[in-house]
């Protein structure tokens, strides 16, 4: 293994290794992902691109350990996810991994402030106050603290859910097609969050897409089709992501 | 298959756990109802067929007409008939036998030296009658008792008491008789009548110990000849009695002795466990409306879906109620089975526990089938309709919505209409606590608050909700607000799953706050009223027991420790027609162990035909100090009373006082039923107390008490009732708590997405388990704090309400520390009802939880 040698610059943050997940079994079985080895370098942007059924929700939810896999390893940092039991990887979640979902949920019944500070009063710590505030001043939302969920937009909720994402200063972020049930201005807001969040606080992004509009704003994309990984991008363009994904539709 | 049903059939299918909630509700309601009937019928039964046996040679009993009944007492006092009528009866054309019953209380004492029963069933001694068709006992081992001193008693009192033939013991008539047991009988083939026991006496001796004069007895028994029927008997001996004695058929005395055992006891007995039937059925409904109405908010989309397709809103309904019949249905015949065995249980478990019930086989009549079938499949529909109507209603455009939990709040309307409710209730109940007196008006008042409180509870339980759940989120953090706000999130459905346990709680509480209440009226009135030092009284309860021997207050007197010793007896008379309980004592010592209140006049002197009564009586009968009474006594003699005191207390002492030479010559069996001690100056209390036990032992060993221990002992049946309520209320709040179990499993099913989510930020499944089940806690805190306000407020008014139709004055109290235990019960019970919710709820996959539809 070459994780000993790495330095701190390139080490990866997020890994997957020989990834493999079947489900069902005998006749039936799905093999979702068929020996996947991919790295999420730590301070970029990744987006995971391929056709429905590719594979890449599936690569995401093991890499975040909110699934297990088959066979292989999945690595949070220096943490092999496999040897975790359920508290364990819940705590390795609260502590040092971040979502936003397609749907947003962000928990009705909370203010924008509690749902941002969620995973801090889980962990019954007080957090960085300064890092938060920071954090709602990057996402816009000052002035909606104390509204509720419903009272939001698609794009202001989901921006809360940025917020969330942040809130416990994680080694890595996945966002999983955070853009779908948003139109596009809205989509582009919560884009141009995570890109600057990438880069200005030096976090990790991994994000599940099928919009090459949206894979562009990341600093690589990584192809996936029928479970295995088939192509990397660096410095993605829309057109240059939309090139790619019409060979998918191409039997090769 | 019609569509709605087979959609139903596929629902119920898919479903089932949903409707375990529902299905048990019905079954435990509907169980209790039919084992009440069941049983209800059976001991009717068993006492029917008790009395058919024990009059069964008898085909006709001569006894005399009037019977002077005392108000609260259903079975009246009957002056004895002369021995002598024997001889007259059996010159009667048509008359086999005759023979005298002369019957009294006499209670054995066992070989271990306790009294044997007399907690509930009579305590019975009689002749031994030798005509073998007209008694109804048998002798089993050894022979009739032929000389004085010589008793046969039946079989199950020598076994219960370790007594053999050829023991000596001492029977309590109550004057403590030596006697020598020569044989054991048998009734009707078993061991004796129910629980009751008899000891059978020569006639001599029966005469002796059991009446006031010799020459008496209580009835006589008449066998007809062959041919002669019931009716011919009785038509025939009628012309033959004197004035003032009446003959009826055998049958009809094992009638009247039946009603009196159903209008004494089984009656009330059935009633009490009727109403709480009735309350667990109440709960019940709500919580099977909540399964339903949660049920159908889940599934608007698949409803719409329906409607969309072209069901009609009928269709749809219908698929609803379905399946309420459904669960109904089957829920309700699996009652039917269990109340079947309830009943038999119970009569299992009865004799076990000393209750006196006879034996036989159950009854089970339609109609203890067909009302509970009724009642449950009723409850059931009616709890569904509203909520399978609202099915109906389900707009198609909800298909393409995403399902929302019903978090409307309290509309103004039922805000109004529940203000005004309480106001009404309020003012009902005040008025006829108050204002005038009425237990009817009380009465609905106390049924309106219980409609307001359940009205109102989704406009209360927000506030009540943000209240108790405050200190939640102060304690347990994170995970107390979440709780907090899951049991804000649908007042409506809080409320209502709130409102099961709140009825249970409140009965729980109304008789908490009325026996607390009532014990508390029973202190007050020994503190006020005794002021002797000690009370001697034979423990005893019901028909059993046998009193006090009259020589004992004489004997006690005598010790040097003792200033004055009265025995307190008593006596019935009519007064201007009504039926009056009369106290027979010596009035002049009773001043000084008593206080009576203010008096006017003297109780000295009473004399033969003087006679002192209270201020209340003297009021309704309008007499003052000085002016004359009518007295009719039960051997029908009338005798003018001259009015020679008015007090003003009447507990204890009662509101008739005559002395023991004016009652003497219409006595019956003479007994006392208590006797009050004070001691000389300067002797301590322990001194006196072991000097009184030391001669009560020579009188049957009575208990002599403390004014404390009276006070206390007097209040002892009152805890029993207590506990007894408890048990049969612990059934309602099990029908509340699987309705809390149920609510929150179905919530927990709405709530998957938000669940999920949790989990997926880092909640542990020790935080989601401890989440759910705080939710429970709230929402049982709510039902609690509701039933309690509403128990206490019942209770106020159940005894207010007491105190104004009756004679004595009620105290009211609420007993804080019982009613902590009520509301920690009902804590844990909230804690109880979510702990399986809470595991079903920790073990949701996060990925299924999130993923998108």
């Amino acid at each position: 293994m070459t994780t000993t040698t790495a330095t701190t610059a390139t080490r990866p943050a997020a890994r997957v290794v020989d990834a493999v997940k079947v489900y069902g079994g005998g006749d039936t079985a799905v093999r979702a992902l068929d020996g996947v080895t991919v790295s999420f370098p730590a301070g970029r942007f990744t987006a995971i691109m391929g056709p429905s059924g590719s594979g890449k929700s599936t690569l995401m939810h093991c890499a975040a350990g909110l699934d297990t896999l088959t066979s292989g390893t999945a690595r949070i940092g220096d943490t092999d996810l496999g040897g975790l039991d359920d508290r364990r990887l819940t705590l390795l979640r609260r502590d040092r991994v971040g979502f936003v979902f397609q749907a947003y949920n962000l928990v009705p019944t909370l203010t924008v402030a509690e749902n941002i500070r969620l995973p801090l009063d889980l962990a019954g710590g007080r957090g960085d106050q300064e890092w938060i505030d920071a954090l709602i001043d990057v996402v816009g939302l000052r002035d909606r603290l104390h509204h509720r969920p419903a009272e939001l937009s698609g794009g202001q909720q989901q921006r809360v859910a940025v917020a969330r994402a942040f809130a416990g200063r994680p080694d890595v972020v996945f966002a999983d097609e955070p853009t779908g049930n948003l139109d596009s201005r809205s989509g582009e807001e919560v884009l141009g969050l995570l890109g600057r969040a990438v880069r200005r606080t030096r976090r990790t992004v991994v994000m599940v897409t099928h919009d090459p509009v949206a894979a562009a704003h990341a600093d690589e994309v990584v192809f996936l089709a029928d479970g295995r990984l088939v192509d990397r991008m660096e410095s993605p363009t829309a057109d240059r992501v939309l090139d790619r994904m019409k060979a998918f539709e191409v039997p090769s | 298959m019609n569509a709605a049903v087979r959609l139903s059939v596929s629902s119920l299918r898919a479903h089932r756990r949903r409707f375990a909630g529902t299905f048990l509700a019905v079954f435990l309601g509907v169980a209790f109802l039919a084992g009440t009937l069941v049983m209800g019928d059976t001991l009717r039964a068993g006492f029917d067929s008790m009395f058919g046996k024990a009059a069964g040679g008898t085909d006709a009993v001569v006894r005399s007409a009037d019977a002077i009944t005392t108000p609260g007492e259903s079975q009246g006092v009957r002056q004895p008939v002369a021995t002598g009528l024997v001889r007259t009866v059996e010159k009667v054309p048509g008359v086999a036998a005759a023979a005298p019953n002369i019957q009294g209380a006499g209670q054995l004492v066992g070989a271990n030296g306790d009294p044997i029963g007399g907690q509930g069933p009579p305590t019975l001694a009689g002749n031994w009658i030798t005509d073998p068709q007209l008694n109804p006992y048998r002798l089993a081992e050894g022979r009739a008792p032929r000389k004085s001193g010589e008793v046969v008693v039946n079989r199950g009192t020598a076994e219960k008491g370790g007594l053999k033939i050829g023991d000596t013991t001492t029977l309590r008539t109550p004057d403590p008789v030596r006697v020598t047991i020569v044989g054991l009988a048998t009734f009707a083939g078993e061991d004796g009548m129910a629980q009751v026991t008899f000891t059978g006496m020569t006639a001599a001796d029966a005469e002796k110990y059991l009446t006031a004069r010799p020459g008496e007895a209580a009835s006589i028994q008449v066998r007809a000849g062959p041919g002669v029927s019931q009716r011919e008997l009785v038509d025939r001996l009628s012309p033959a009695l004197p004035q003032g004695v009446e003959a009826i058929t055998g049958q009809e005395s094992a009638e009247e002795n039946n009603e009196m055992i159903s209008s004494q006891f089984l009656d009330i007995f059935t009633l009490f466990l009727l109403v709480f039937s009735g309350v667990a059925l109440l709960v019940a409904t709500f919580s099977i409306h909540n399964t339903f109405a949660i049920v159908v908010a889940q599934r608007t989309r698949e409803n719409a879906l329906l409607r969309a397709l072209g069901a009609s809103r009928r269709q749809v309904t219908a698929t609803t109620l379905v399946e309420a019949t459904a669960v109904a249905v089957t829920a309700s015949l699996a009652g039917l089975a269990g109340g079947i065995g309830i009943a038999a249980g119970l009569q299992a478990l009865f004799p076990a526990i000393g209750f006196p019930f006879p034996e036989g086989d159950l009854v089970v009549k339609g109609l203890s089938l067909a009302l509970p079938l009724a009642v449950g499949i009723v409850v059931c529909l009616g709890s569904a309709l509203l909520p399978a109507v609202r099915a109906g209603r389900t707009a198609p455009l909800a298909a393409l919505r995403e399902t929302a939990v019903d978090t409307s709040g309290a509309s103004r309307l039922r805000a109004v209409t529940g203000t005004g409710l309480i106001a009404l209730a309020l003012a009902l109940t005040l008025a006829g606590v108050l204002v005038s007196p009425s237990v009817w008006l009380a009465g609905s008042g106390a049924a309106l608050a219980l409609v307001a409180f359940v009205v109102l509870g989704p406009v209360a339980s927000t506030t009540a909700v943000r209240i108790l759940g405050s200190p939640l989120t102060r304690l347990r953090g994170v995970t107390g607000a979440l709780a907090r706000q899951g049991a804000l999130r649908s007042p409506k459905r809080t409320a209502a799953t709130a409102s099961a346990l709140m009825i249970g709680v409140a009965v729980v509480s109304l008789f908490t706050v009325f026996g607390a209440s009532l014990k508390a009226t029973m202190d007050q009135t020994v503190s006020r009223s005794f002021a002797g030092d000690v009370a001697v009284s034979a423990p005893s309860f019901g028909a059993g027991g046998s009193g006090l021997s009259p020589r004992l207050a004489g004997a006690v007197q005598e010790l040097p420790e003792v200033n004055t010793a009265v025995g307190l007896g008593r006596g019935v008379a009519e007064v201007d027609g009504e039926g009056r309980a009369l106290t027979v004592t010596d009035p002049a010592a009773l001043e000084r162990t008593f206080d009576l209140g203010r008096v006017d006049g003297s109780l000295r002197g009473l004399g033969t035909d003087g006679l002192a009564i209270t201020e209340k009586e003297a009021a309704r009968q309008h007499l003052t100090t000085g002016e004359k009474a009518q007295l009719t006594f039960t051997d029908g003699r009338k005798e003018t009373f001259t009015v020679r005191a008015v007090y003003g207390q009447s507990e204890l002492a009662g509101d008739y006082v005559i002395t023991r030479a004016a009652w003497a010559p219409h006595r019956t069996q003479d007994s006392d039923t208590l006797v009050a001690v004070t001691f000389k100056d300067g002797v301590s209390p322990d001194a006196g107390k072991t000097a009184v036990e030391k001669t009560a032992a020579r009188y049957g060993n009575p208990e002599v008490q403390t004014r404390d221990e009276y006070a206390q002992s007097s209040a002892g049946g009152i805890d029993m009732m207590l506990t007894l309520v408890y048990a049969l209320l612990a059934l309602a709040v099990v029908i509340a708590l699987l309705g809390i179990a149920n609510t929150l499993t179905l919530a927990i099913h709405e709530r998957t997405r938000e669940l999920g989510l949790l989990r997926a930020v880092g909640q542990t499944r020790s935080q989601l388990r401890a989440m759910v089940r705080w939710e429970s806690v709230l929402v049982a805190a709510f039902g609690t704090a509701g039933g309690l306000s509403l128990g206490a407020f019942l209770g106020w008014v159940l005894v207010r309400a007491s105190d104004g139709s009756s004679d004595s004055d009620f105290a009211f109290a609420v007993p804080p520390a019982q009613l902590a235990v009520v509301a920690l019960v009902g804590l844990a019970a909230g804690a109880l009802a979510g702990l399986r919710p809470a595991r079903r709820a920790a073990r949701l996959d996060v990925l299924r939880a999130i993923a998108t539809e």
